[in-house]
């Protein structure tokens, strides 16, 4: 593979290493004596998970845009994941230094509303360009994506047309798939076989069980795998193949299209009851959906906008496959039933 | 240090309370406790099985081996390139699960260099992998009990033309009896709490251990109590496993006249074509499993982003952070460990034996509350009162010195008794104590197992992301989370590279503290 | 000047072993102690020495309680059978840990090393490593480092097994001369009648937890009457 071209935020690098690590022991030096005397500097505290907050994330270009128009001080905090954030608001309730928090998917957002820590948005959401109506008046969506096996063109060359046929084809391509309990994707592949199987998803994960190579505790694993060869293909998103093209050159990488069509996660950020700042908060989510913001999603967070029009998506994009007809359960069927339905996979797969 | 070893008990409790706070602050968090429906639930019981059958094997395949390996090294004082060996053996443990899981799949994956094909997920993967974690590890632990054998009882042994069936029954398994059970609890525990390597090349959740059941009951259904259930449950099983183990220990009798106990006899009884043939079938074959694995991710890393992403400021900054948090927290570790040690090696010399052991045990096994747990369970207690988004390092400082705890106890425990029953009635006679003692006579006999306690807890900590991850961390990112970062930014190239970062510091890391403390080889003889 | 009165204790898991002790030695005698083993010849050093804790009876020395002293603060010194030198330290240091177990000698001190050195004739090997001593030599800077402590009670525990007969017969010799010269009191326990003969005008045998005879050396070795004397001395 050859080296990306996306650089990430650039930073100068000090003349000698000593300086550096002179500068981090006192950072960190600093950081002990300081701690609690500067809990809450900033203007505005956004819960974000650490892909969003990293450099090479969205999180320090979004910083940057939305600092400079608001003259203020913004803060990301970055935790683990979704669950992580969600889990970390349970148990801070209305206490919580955080004025927003960003990164909430659709089959988190059902328990995060009974929380009953968000407040309206309230904010016009006509701008949006997602495949489905959005009502939610807590969250509001930032980007989107769809899950997809993807494969390397170089070892398959006509992948199955639809779900169906890649759990039916006894001699289909083997696949790597992540674990419900612990990952996104995971859970999303998931509510996608309850989606065009129905009743019929055990049996459906029963045909395929003895082509998936191995079921990950997360994404990184899974791809990482993919890459080594150890499957054709892998469950992502249909936009990685974009990353591929657009970070390294490389087109051997291609989503496989389903003719049920794919399932879709929508990522959303909300504000909190507890802000110090809702006005300041509410500026932030219409920010969102501000060009600026939506323009750095595509190569940052390397999944769809939720407020940008196709003729703006960089073109590797609209080179992607068409996901349609969009599968998806509203959040309050996730939570009714995930319990279940992770019970009957589980059931299924350990046969 | 009093006389009756209460700093030991002291902390051996400060250690008990500062483990199960944590459990304490969550069993009040929604839910019921304690959670009996897991002791009727089947998922369960099918998970407590699998966790039980695949420690047990991960065991016995890391420490069975590894008493050959250790017997290997110990015969051989002269090998090539010894230090660099013992390195490599220290290695393993530093390398983050995620790196060798890939390692393993380079090595014996579809694509690999001894490909295993879909064989390798399931019961196969998790014990190559584990016994790639552990018999280096059991090996560095149990060799200071083989080179502990005088060279009186060699000679004798060689007199007596004894052959190496006797050999081993008469004089190498009597010195290993000691560290043996210890040890061997320790891995136990290791691979009890396995999760990414259980879940990623266990094939699918027929592979599930009771570790995966606390992170989803925390994370994905947040029932703390239920999550404080299952890590009781976990802990208890050790606490069993732990007793068992205080009963099999028996310390080598100290018969007199060891003399100089560490002088080896380089020639004796080790130069038959046979005795060579099998020593080196045993280190070349663990050399080899290791260096496979190792080779894999040095060749993964070696790729043409190197130099770009050994210049960037995150790299080196996370690299310094995690040398900082390594050194602090086995600086910590050791010190704990020593002074847990001093008042268990006195019960043991005054006769309570099983109150040294038990002392041991406590320390031991706080290591199986899972990281997640504790994260939590102090966040949950703390967060009122500070912010813990910003004491991330010295939080994470605290969890991996615990962690290390056990690392200490193992490679410190033996040595520690030996010493005290050659030289403790001098020392008390002589009125040699405290500060004196140690720096006098404990810290120059003990140099050697000190310095690879020490680099144990520090590679331990070095390779963690444990509960790093728990916390906001975009101020100090450290070499497993940058790494994990990258790998969820599709960065495998990048990721790659601080993976051979990783090691490549954490293998210096080691030769350097055990230089350091250890001294010379032989120091003091 | 060293009175050991009605000195009791328990040993063994279920109380089997009963041991009970009255002896007194004089400043400027060495009494041996003989006997089978288990007889309780280390039992007593042990007491005296305070590595165990008696259930009853009083030690005294000068006519002061030390049985409720801790080790280090007894007016003792032992010679132990082995590992009575550090190996990483070299043979004035392990001298000098009798005078400050942190080695923080002053001048005056550095000279008592040399001078209790010279008197057991290892002048000038002051630098060498125990490694590099015989094990005569090593028993002798265990001896020295006796001296230097000026403590009136030695206790010497089987300090010579290991040695060729000239060489028990040389240090033997020094021992007494030393313990008569610094006016202490001494206990040896020795395997070997011969080596009492050498070092002591009185002998205790040992047997069963109690001193069973104690006399004049040349009297007790020759005491034929006694059939347990008889039978541990092996004649008939």
């Amino acid at each position: 593979m050859k080296p990306h071209t996306v650089s990430p935020k650039s930073r100068a690098i000090p003349a000698h290493g000593e300086t550096l690590q002179m500068k981090t022991l006192l950072s960190i030096l600093l950081t002990l004596a300081v701690s609690p005397a500067i809990a809450s500097a900033a203007d505005l505290t956004i819960y974000t998970y650490d892909s969003f907050a990293s450099e090479w994330g969205p999180g320090p270009r979004v910083e940057a845009a939305f600092e400079s128009r608001c003259g203020c001080d913004i803060e990301l905090v970055g935790l683990a994941d979704g669950v992580a954030l969600l889990n970390r608001l349970k148990i801070e309730g209305s206490g919580s230094d955080a004025d927003i928090v960003l990164g909430l998917d659709t089959n988190l957002t059902a328990e995060a509303r009974a929380t009953g820590l968000f407040r309206d948005h309230g904010i016009d959401t006509d701008s949006l360009t997602l495949p489905i109506d959005w009502t939610d008046s807590k969250f509001l969506p930032y980007d989107f994506g769809y899950f997809a096996f993807v494969y390397n063109t170089e070892k398959l060359s006509s992948p199955p047309k639809s779900l169906k046929a890649l759990v039916e084809d006894t001699d289909g391509p083997t696949v790597i798939i992540q674990d419900p309990r612990t990952s996104t994707p995971g859970l999303g592949l998931l509510l996608w076989f309850r989606h065009v199987f129905g009743d019929d998803a055990a049996t459906a994960w029963g045909q395929l069980a003895p082509r998936i190579v191995t079921v990950t505790k997360g994404w990184s694993e899974a791809y990482g795998m993919f890459l080594k060869n150890e499957a054709p293909m892998v469950l992502s998103y249909t936009t990685s193949p974009a990353y591929h093209q657009i970070a390294e050159q490389n087109s051997r990488f291609a989503a496989a299209r389903f003719d049920e069509g794919h399932y879709l996660q929508v990522e959303v950020a909300g504000m909190l009851e507890s802000s110090n700042n809702p006005t300041l908060a509410r500026e932030f989510l219409r920010f969102m959906l501000d060009e600026t913001f939506q323009e750095i999603i595509p190569t940052s967070n390397w999944m769809y906008p939720a407020a940008l029009p196709e003729s703006k998506l960089p073109q590797e994009f609209n080179a992607l496959i068409d996901p349609q007809p969009v599968q998806f359960f509203d959040d309050e069927t996730v939570a009714a039933n995930r319990r279940a339905w992770i019970d009957e996979w589980l059931e299924a797969l350990s046969r | 240090m009093s006389p009756s070893g209460g700093i030991g008990v002291v902390l051996a409790c400060v250690v008990v309370i500062l483990a199960l706070a944590p459990l304490v602050a969550l069993t009040g968090y929604g839910g019921t406790f304690p959670d009996t429906g897991i002791f009727a639930d089947p998922y369960l019981a099918r998970v407590l099985r699998f966790s039980l059958l695949q420690a047990s094997l991960s065991t016995l395949l890391s420490v069975l081996p590894a008493i050959l390996v250790a017997r290997a090294l110990a015969r051989r004082p002269n090998l090539p390139a010894r230090r660099l060996v013992l390195g490599l053996l220290g290695v393993p443990l530093v390398v983050p699960s995620i790196v060798v899981v890939l390692g393993v799949v380079s090595v014996f994956g579809a694509d690999g260099w001894l490909p295993l094909g879909r064989r390798l997920y399931g019961l196969t993967g998790i014990l190559i992998a584990h016994v790639f974690f552990n018999l280096p590890l059991a090996a560095r632990l149990l060799l200071p009990s083989l080179e502990q054998i005088p060279s009186a009882q060699r000679r004798l042994a060689h007199q007596l033309g004894f052959n190496s069936w006797q050999y081993w029954r008469h004089i190498e398994w009597p010195a290993l009896r000691g560290a043996l059970p210890g040890t061997a609890l320790l891995i136990f525990m290791l691979c009890l709490t396995s999760f990414a390597v259980v879940l990623t090349l266990g094939g699918g959740p027929r592979s599930t251990t009771l570790e995966v059941a606390i992170y989803q009951s925390l994370r994905f259904d947040f029932n703390p109590p239920r999550a404080v259930s299952l890590a009781l449950m976990q802990l208890g099983l050790c606490a069993m496993l732990a007793m068992l183990s205080v009963r099999l220990t028996r310390h080598r009798e100290v018969e007199g006249d060891s003399g100089g106990a560490r002088h080896f006899d380089r020639t004796l009884g080790s130069n038959t074509g046979w005795a060579r043939l099998a020593d080196g079938t045993a280190i070349g074959t663990a050399l080899a499993l290791v260096a496979g694995v190792l080779t894999a991710i040095v060749v993964d890393g070696a790729n043409t982003t190197m130099i770009s992403v050994l210049n960037r400021p995150e790299v080196l900054d996370s690299l310094f952070t995690s040398l900082f948090i390594a050194l602090i927290a086995a600086a910590m570790a050791t010190l704990c460990g020593w002074l847990i040690l001093t008042s268990s090696t006195r019960f043991a010399a005054g006769g309570r034996e099983w109150l040294g052991n038990t002392l041991e045990g406590i320390a031991t096994i706080v290591y199986v509350v899972p990281p997640l747990v504790i994260g939590t369970g102090y966040f949950l207690m703390l967060h009122r009162l500070v912010d813990l988004d910003r004491l991330t390092v010295p939080v994470v400082i605290a969890v991996n010195a615990l962690m290390g705890l056990p690392f200490v106890i193992r490679s410190l425990a033996a040595p520690m008794r030996q010493r005290a029953a050659e030289y403790g009635r001098l020392c008390t006679s002589l009125k040699i104590c405290g500060w004196q003692r140690f720096v006098l006579v404990d810290f120059p006999l003990l140099r050697r197992p000190l310095g690879l306690a020490a680099a144990l807890a520090a590679a331990l900590s070095f390779g963690d992301l444990g509960v790093v991850a728990l916390f906001a961390s975009n101020e100090q990112s450290t070499l497993p989370l940058l790494l994990y970062r990258y790998l969820s930014a599709y960065r495998v190239n990048e990721a790659a590279v601080v993976g051979l970062l990783l090691l490549g510091s954490c293998l210096m890391l080691f030769v350097l503290v055990e230089r350091v403390l250890g001294g010379p080889r032989h120091a003091g003889h | 000047m060293l009175d050991i009165n009605g000195l009791s204790c328990v040993l063994g898991n279920e109380g089997e072993l009963t041991f009970e002790f009255d002896l007194r030695v004089e400043r400027g005698e060495i009494v041996s102690i003989i006997g089978p083993s288990g007889s309780g010849k280390s039992t007593l050093l042990n007491l005296v020495g305070g590595f165990l804790v008696p259930d009853h009876g009083t030690i005294l020395v000068d006519n002061i309680q030390i049985q409720t002293l801790p080790p280090g603060d007894r007016p003792v010194s032992t010679v132990f059978q082995e590992h009575n030198l550090f190996p990483h330290l070299s043979v004035a240091d392990n001298v000098a840990l009798g005078i400050h177990p942190g080695l923080k000698l002053d001048k005056y001190q550095h000279e008592q090393v040399n001078d209790a050195l010279a008197r057991v004739h290892l002048h000038g090997f002051n630098e060498r490593k125990p490694g590099a001593l015989s094990s005569g030599q090593r028993q002798r800077v265990s001896i020295a480092r006796a001296l230097v402590r000026e403590r009136p009670v030695l206790l010497l525990d089987e300090p010579l097994s290991g040695l060729g007969p000239a060489l028990r017969h040389e240090l033997l010799t020094l021992l007494r001369e030393l313990v008569e010269r610094e006016f202490m009191a001494a206990l040896l326990v020795s395997h070997h009648p011969e080596d009492t003969r050498v070092a002591s005008t009185r002998t205790a045998f040992l047997t069963g937890g109690r001193i069973h005879a104690i006399a004049d050396t040349h009297v007790l070795l020759e005491d034929l009457e006694d059939p347990l004397i008889r039978e541990y001395l092996g004649r008939e």
